[in-house]
């Protein structure tokens, strides 16, 4: 409670918008078309809508338990207020896990692609060195300054970025869209649930919700930052859609990146190098956010402070980074993160959401 | 004091990152051919290698294997510079080479990060390596020779477009088979002959440059392109040609199966300019321009109808039909469809406007 009177910590409730979408959009729009294609073929552009709307109500719920639970901080008190000490330590722990490993694996992908396209000689370890330094830097210097990066993480890339990706429509099949409603429902459906990990990362919102000068008003942008990222996914599935068909998408590792080598200018003949070069400030602020809720979480549950566990979090990534080497590994690693992922938002959020409406009418008729 | 050290932490972490590669000192090549002799594979690479000045020398390294992998790094074992191929602009297969198709080379380049997307590749006849050395020769001495001249074919005449990406975009969608471009050697200069056609990455058939203006029609690419017409004149007796040049074409197709035979029908419409025309043929009279026009109508939709044929011959679909198709029924079924393929009723509607006549009459 101390730092919530404290109006220098806080942050404006429009900047939300910033810190969800830049959390959500990372590794992931670089490669997910395989995926939804596999399944909703060229009506994966419905998967993604219907993700977006599961994603919406889901921030709506995380909203509704902070509202329900006003004495709440952030989910460890909120975990401590209802489920007790020590199992909601428990939960608060695996939940930090999770943020962790959301941290590795997006850290461990973009290093993969830089080593793939880049520079197949670097080493994993040279670069996530000198990214982990950064993000030490940044991090310690709080939530404001993370929260700062968020919002040029959002900026520039769009401007530098979704402007390339507009180039290969050049060879653009609109035929492909055709016909509408060719798969079945559950494959949309099937489509959608591939989809939803893509938006993953919003969940962070539990840790910094104390964070926020005035948590009824942010909602709205909170909404519109998943809107946006809505945006930015249709408009790459449609680029995408157009310009593979579904089965030409089946080979292509990184999809995305594949569309930034058509735009072809006299200065520079290959733009997918510089969309890459770019790419690190989508990916930094991810990782700050991450790193800083872990943190903070450390600090909430067992009162280390963020000068200390962060140096520890940031070395225990940097080594683990170091023994997933292969391609198969970096692989099983995203799936791993994204199902958790998957199963935090979709079972973990609404089951506690119940549990506390619940709980607190029962309370209230015990109190009567 | 901590900051020094901060930066001084990074600038070693940077050491590391020595990964550069200096333009005069790799050997960038800039198109490569792939033959078959004997069953074994021969590789042709052609680099520039820099003079005084502006002036580029062409050079040509070749190598021969057992296999198509190990052509680059062979090409190194004979190179004073390490190798670069992140310049090549064109592959070019020989026609045996291509017979005996091209799907792991082309599964290759598309793996390799270094290689762009508007790569081109074409086949050659006969030797790849041959057409090569003639463009490597002193009249035309040119590295990027043949992948200049198969984009401004594409830009201005009647090539439709293709590279390294709808190559791939063919070979893989269903419903579509992929096409290159065909060179053959005429005395001292390579010259661009058609078309040719691939069926699950083997090549099977071509299409000469002519018929190629009707692919690019058909493909819906609206502009550019020359064709040549036949037109009589009753009364004369003597057969002249027209030349038209395309301003701006469209073609519509519709699909309908009723009863047994299904039936394609394929509306063309070209805006063309006539570039060229007999004496005789007074053209701003308005019967004679109408007489032209029918006949023009009438020549194309024979063609049309010929060129058709001739992809049900050869079982090859590079206007993407079954596409069309599927983009028009559900559940589509590209076996099923391609069992039909040849029954197809196809019945092409042209019609042609005569938009300009040139400055002069």
């Amino acid at each position: 409670m101390n730092e919530q009177g404290n109006e220098r910590f806080l942050i404006s409730p429009f900047l939300v918008f910033f810190i969800i979408h830049c959390s959500q959009v990372g590794v992931g729009v670089l490669s997910f078309q395989r995926a939804v294609m596999k399944e909703a073929g060229h009506d994966s552009w419905m998967s993604v809508i219907v993700a977006s709307c599961v994603v919406h109500v889901l921030i709506w719920i995380v909203y509704k338990i902070f509202q329900s639970a006003p004495n709440a901080e952030d989910i460890v008190s909120l975990h401590a207020q209802y489920l007790g000490k020590w199992l909601g330590n428990l939960l608060s722990v695996l939940l930090l896990i999770y943020f962790f490993l959301l941290a590795l694996t997006v850290l461990r992908t973009y290093i993969e692609i830089i080593q793939v396209w880049m520079f197949s000689l670097i080493g994993a370890w040279q670069f996530s060195l000198i990214f982990l330094l950064l993000t030490y830097y940044t991090v310690l210097g709080g939530f404001r300054v993370v929260v700062g990066l968020c919002f040029w993480g959002v900026v520039i890339p769009l401007w530098v970025i979704l402007p390339m990706l507009f180039f290969p429509l050049e060879y653009a099949h609109y035929r492909n869209l055709l016909p509408i409603f060719d798969h079945s429902l559950i494959d949309i459906f099937r489509g959608a649930k591939a989809m939803t990990v893509q938006y993953l990362g919003f969940e962070m919102l539990l840790m910094y919700y104390s964070f926020l000068k005035h948590p009824e008003q942010s909602h709205k942008w909170a909404q519109w930052g998943n809107a946006f990222t809505t945006l930015i996914y249709l408009i790459v599935i449609f680029i995408s859609l157009v310009f593979y068909n579904e089965e030409q998408v089946q080979h292509i590792i990184w999809p995305t990146l594949t569309l930034a080598k058509i735009p072809e200018v006299p200065f520079i003949e290959r733009m997918e190098y510089i969309v890459l070069s770019i790419y690190v400030l989508v990916i930094f602020p991810i990782i700050c956010l991450a790193v800083w809720s872990v943190s903070r979480g450390a600090k909430r549950i067992f009162s280390i402070k963020q000068r200390k566990s962060v140096p520890i979090i940031l070395s225990l990534l940097f080594v683990v980074s170091l023994f997933i080497v292969q391609r198969e590994n970096i692989e099983k690693l995203n799936m791993l993160t994204s199902k958790i992922g998957f199963y935090v938002v979709i079972v973990y959020i609404p089951v506690l959401y119940i549990y506390i409406s619940i709980a607190k009418r029962f309370k209230k008729t015990v109190q009567q | 004091m901590k900051r020094i050290a901060f930066i001084l932490l990074i600038m070693l972490a940077l050491t590391g990152c020595k990964n550069y590669r200096v333009v005069d000192e790799v050997q960038i090549i800039q198109a490569m051919g792939y033959d078959v002799k004997n069953g074994n594979y021969i590789g042709t690479a052609i680099y520039p290698t820099f003079k005084q000045g502006p002036m580029t020398k062409p050079n040509i390294l070749t190598t021969s294997s057992s296999t198509t992998y190990d052509l680059i790094p062979r090409l190194s074992s004979k190179s004073a510079l390490p190798i670069e191929e992140g310049q090549l602009r064109l592959v070019l297969f020989g026609e045996e080479f291509a017979k005996g198709g091209i799907t792991e080379v082309v599964h290759s380049l598309a793996r390799n990060n270094k290689i762009g997307s508007r790569l081109q590749l074409a086949v050659a006849k006969g030797d790849a390596e041959e057409l090569l050395r003639i463009t490597a020769k002193k009249t035309l001495s040119d590295t990027l020779y043949l992948s200049n001249l198969v984009e401004q074919n594409i830009r201005a005449m009647n090539l439709p477009k293709m590279n390294l990406h709808l190559f791939l975009y063919n070979y893989f969608g269903k419903g579509r088979d992929p096409f290159l471009p065909y060179f053959e050697k005429k005395g001292d200069f390579v010259k661009l002959e058609g078309i040719a056609l691939f069926k699950d990455g083997r090549f099977v058939g071509k299409v000469n440059l002519r018929d190629s203006f009707l692919v690019k029609v058909l493909l819906n690419e609206t502009k550019n392109g020359m064709y040549q017409l036949r037109v009589a004149d009753y009364r004369k007796k003597e057969e002249s040609r027209v030349l038209l040049q395309n301003l701006f074409a469209r073609s519509r197709y519709e699909w309908k199966k009723r009863g047994e035979r299904p039936v394609l029908t394929i509306s063309i419409h070209i805006q063309a300019a006539v570039k060229d025309y007999p004496s005789w043929l007074d053209m701003p009279q308005k019967n004679t321009l109408k007489m032209v026009r029918e006949k023009m109508e009438k020549d194309i939709e024979t063609s049309v109808k010929n060129l058709m044929e001739y992809f049900k011959e050869k079982e090859v679909d590079p206007l993407g039909i079954g596409d069309f198709v599927r983009s028009q029924t559900r559940n589509w079924n590209e076996e099923e469809f391609y069992r039909e393929y040849k029954e197809i009723d196809i019945r092409p509607h042209v019609k042609v406007d005569i938009i300009q006549t040139g400055i002069g009459e």
